[in-house]
C-alpha cells in the first residue's frame, strides 16, 4: 500500500524474487514526498540528529550502517534499472561558519568514521578548492566523497516500470479503505475492488498512520510541511552537495541547471474543517521559511544572490516520534510490515531492498536500530 | 507564425537585437510575441528538444531570456519591446 520510492521499490524487489505482489496507490506513483522531495542523496549525519543532544546523536549514528547500504544501492540503481535517473555522487559538503560548528563537525566526523563512513574533515581553504562557489565565512566542512544527488521525479517512476516489467501488478487511483485480518490473511479493500495477501506493507508516507489505523494500530509518523525552492537554469557551477551542520541548508544543480535549495525549512500545513492537519491540501509557503533559506544558500555560495528564484513549492513528509525511520514488521501484527520516516529518498532503495529480503523470510539485521518494536508499548491495547 | 492584421491596433515597427541579428518587431509588444514571430522554439533542452514558452503569464519561466549589455535576466513574456533592445535567448 502506498506507491511512493519506497513501495515502488520493495515491489520491485519482491517481483524480481518471484514473489506475486499488487502495489495500490491512493493517486499516481510517486507523487507523494517521493516526486516532492529535494533529491538529495547525503550520507553524512543529518543535522536535526546533532541539535537535540547527545543520546538521538549517538542514536542515529547506529544507522549509519544503512547509509553505507545506501551509497551502495544508489551506485548500482541506473545499471539496474537500466536508465539514466540524473544520479551523481560526486561527493557533499557540510559546511560550518563558527567555531562551534566546527567543533560540532569534528564530533560528528569523529562518530562517522568510527562507523566506517568515509567523512573527512577539511578546512575552508580546501573546501573552496573542491567548491571554488563556497563563501570565505566557510571555515570548514566534513566531506563526504560519496554524496550528491538524483532526479526526485525520475527515480520512482522509473521504479514502478520496472517493478511493472518485473510483473508487479501496478494499480494507481486505488485508495485503501479498509484492511481486515481473516484468519493468516489480510483484507484490503479499495472502493471498487478486493485483494486477499498473505503479508501487507504499509508504505503510504505522511499517510501511514492514517492507513495503520484501518488495522486499529499506532504507528507514530508525523506529517511536516517543508519548503523547496528552484532558481532558473544557469551553467554548471555546483557539482556537489551542499549542506550546513548549524543551519538549514541543502543545495544542489540539476542536470537542467536549475539550483534546488532546501534544507528542512517548514512550511504551513492546511487544516480541515475541524480544524485537524490535512494531508488533501498542499502546506502554504511560510514567507520567513523562503527568506531564511535563501539567506543561508547567499551566505554560503554567494553568487546565488545573482540568480532569480522561479519557483517554491512545499511537500509533506513523515517524521517518526524518535526521529529514526520506523521500518520492519509490526509486532501486535505479523505479517504486517510498515516502513517509513525520515530521509526515505536516501534510504528509499535501501529500505525496499531489505524489506523484500525479510519478508521473504531472511532476517535483515540492519533494519533492527529501525524496527517497530521500539513502539511496540503504543500497540499494547490495540490491534486485533 | 501568423499575425492577425485586421482590427488591431499596433505599436510603431522598431527594430530590437535577437541573438545577434537585427529584428523588426512592434514597439510595446511583449518581447515574447516578438521571439515567437521569428520562431516558436526558444531554446533546446538537454535532450536537445525544442521548447517554447509555456504560460504566457510570467509564471513558468520557460521564456526567460538575457537583456544586453547589463545581463539581467527576465522573463520575454511581461516585458515590452523598446527601441534598441539587446536580446540573448539561452
Ligand atoms: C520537500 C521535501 C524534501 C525532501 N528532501 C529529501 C531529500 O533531499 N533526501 C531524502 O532522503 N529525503 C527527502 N525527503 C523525504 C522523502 O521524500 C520521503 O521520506 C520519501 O519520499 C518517502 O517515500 P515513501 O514511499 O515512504 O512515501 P511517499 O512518496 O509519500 O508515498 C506514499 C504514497 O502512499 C499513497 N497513499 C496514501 N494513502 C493511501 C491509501 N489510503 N491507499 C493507497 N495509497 C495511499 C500516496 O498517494 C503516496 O503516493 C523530502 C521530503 C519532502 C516533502
Ligand atoms: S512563458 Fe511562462 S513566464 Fe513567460
Amino acid at each position: 500500500m502506498g506507491g511512493g520510492l519506497i513501495g515502488c521499490a520493495t515491489a520491485w524487489r519482491l517481483a524480481r524474487e518471484g514473489a506475486k505482489v499488487t502495489v495500490l496507490d491512493s493517486g499516481d506513483f510517486g507523487m507523494g514526498a517521493s516526486g516532492q522531495n529535494a533529491g538529495s542523496l547525503h550520507f553524512q549525519l543529518e543535522r536535526r540528529f546533532l541539535e537535540n543532544g547527545d543520546a538521538l546523536a549517538e542514536q542515529a549514528t547506529r544507522t549509519a550502517a544503512l547509509n553505507r547500504l545506501a551509497i551502495s544501492d544508489w551506485s548500482s540503481l541506473e545499471a539496474d534499472l537500466a536508465t539514466n535517473l540524473h544520479i551523481t555522487m560526486n561527493g557533499g559538503l557540510m559546511v560550518a561558519e563558527t567555531a562551534e560548528e566546527c567543533a560540532l563537525l569534528e564530533l560528528k566526523i569523529a562518530r562517522e568514521n568510527a562507523e566506517g563512513l568515509r567523512t573527512r574533515m577539511i578546512d575552508g581553504h580546501e573546501a573552496r578548492q573542491i567548491a571554488p562557489y563556497l563563501s570565505e565565512a566557510i571555515c570548514a566542512a566534513g566531506y563526504s566523497p560519496d554524496e550528491g544527488h538524483a532526479d526526485a521525479r525520475l527515480v520512482t517512476h522509473a521504479i514502478a516500470i520496472a517493478a511493472d516489467k518485473t510483473g508487479a501488478l501496478l494499480r494507481p487511483r486505488c485508495r485503501v479503505q479498509s484492511i481486515r485480518r481473516v484468519c493468516r490473511e489480510y483484507v484490503v479493500r479499495t472502493a471498487a475492488e478486493q485483494f486477499a495477501a498473505s503479508q501487507i506493507l504499509i508504505a503510504c508516507g505522511a499517510w501511514t498512520a492514517h492507513v495503520a489505523a484501518m488495522l486499529n494500530l499506532h504507528v507514530p509518523l508525523f506529517p511536516v510541511g517543508l519548503l523547496m525552492n528552484a532558481t532558473e537554469r544557469v551553467a554548471q557551477v555546483v557539482p556537489h552537495l551542499v549542506q550546513h551542520v548549524g543551519r538549514r541548508l541543502s543545495m544542489k544543480q540539476t542536470h537542467s541547471g536549475n539550483l534546488l535549495i532546501g534544507g528542512g525549512w517548514p512550511s504551513r500545513m492546511a487544516l480541515d474543517a475541524e480544524g485537524r492537519f490535512t494531508l488533501y491540501r498542499p502546506p502554504a509557503v511560510i514567507e520567513a521559511s523562503l527568506r531564511g533559506n535563501l539567506r543561508v544558500a547567499i551566505d554560503v555560495a554567494p553568487m546565488v544572490a545573482t540568480i532569480n528564484l522561479v519557483r517554491s513549492w512545499t511537500g509533506i513528509t513523515a517524521i517518526s516520534a524518535d526521529q529514526l525511520p520506523i521500518v520492519g514488521e509490526i509486532p501486535a501484527m505479523p505479517g504486517c510490515w510498515v516502513a517509513g520516516g525520515g530521509s526515505a529518498f536516501t534510504l528509499g532503495p535501501t529500505f525496499a531492498r531489505l524489506i523484500a529480503q525479510s519478508m521473504s523470510g531472511t532476517k535483515c539485521e540492519e533494519l533492527e536500530i529501525v524496527a517497530p518494536s521500539r513502539f511496540a508499548h503504543l500497540n499494547s491495547f490495540m490491534g486485533q | 507564425m501568423m499575425r492577425l492584421d485586421h482590427g488591431i491596433e499596433r505599436g510603431r515597427r522598431i527594430q530590437i537585437i535577437l541573438d545577434g541579428e537585427r529584428v523588426d518587431v512592434f514597439e510595446g509588444e511583449t518581447l515574447a510575441a516578438a521571439m515567437i514571430e521569428q520562431s516558436s522554439a526558444f531554446r533546446r533542452d538537454s535532450n536537445g528538444m525544442a521548447r517554447g514558452m509555456f504560460c504566457n503569464m510570467g509564471t513558468c519561466g520557460e521564456c526567460t531570456v538575457t537583456l544586453l549589455p547589463g545581463g539581467q535576466r527576465v522573463r520575454a513574456c511581461l516585458v515590452p519591446a523598446q527601441v534598441g533592445m539587446d536580446v540573448t535567448r539561452d
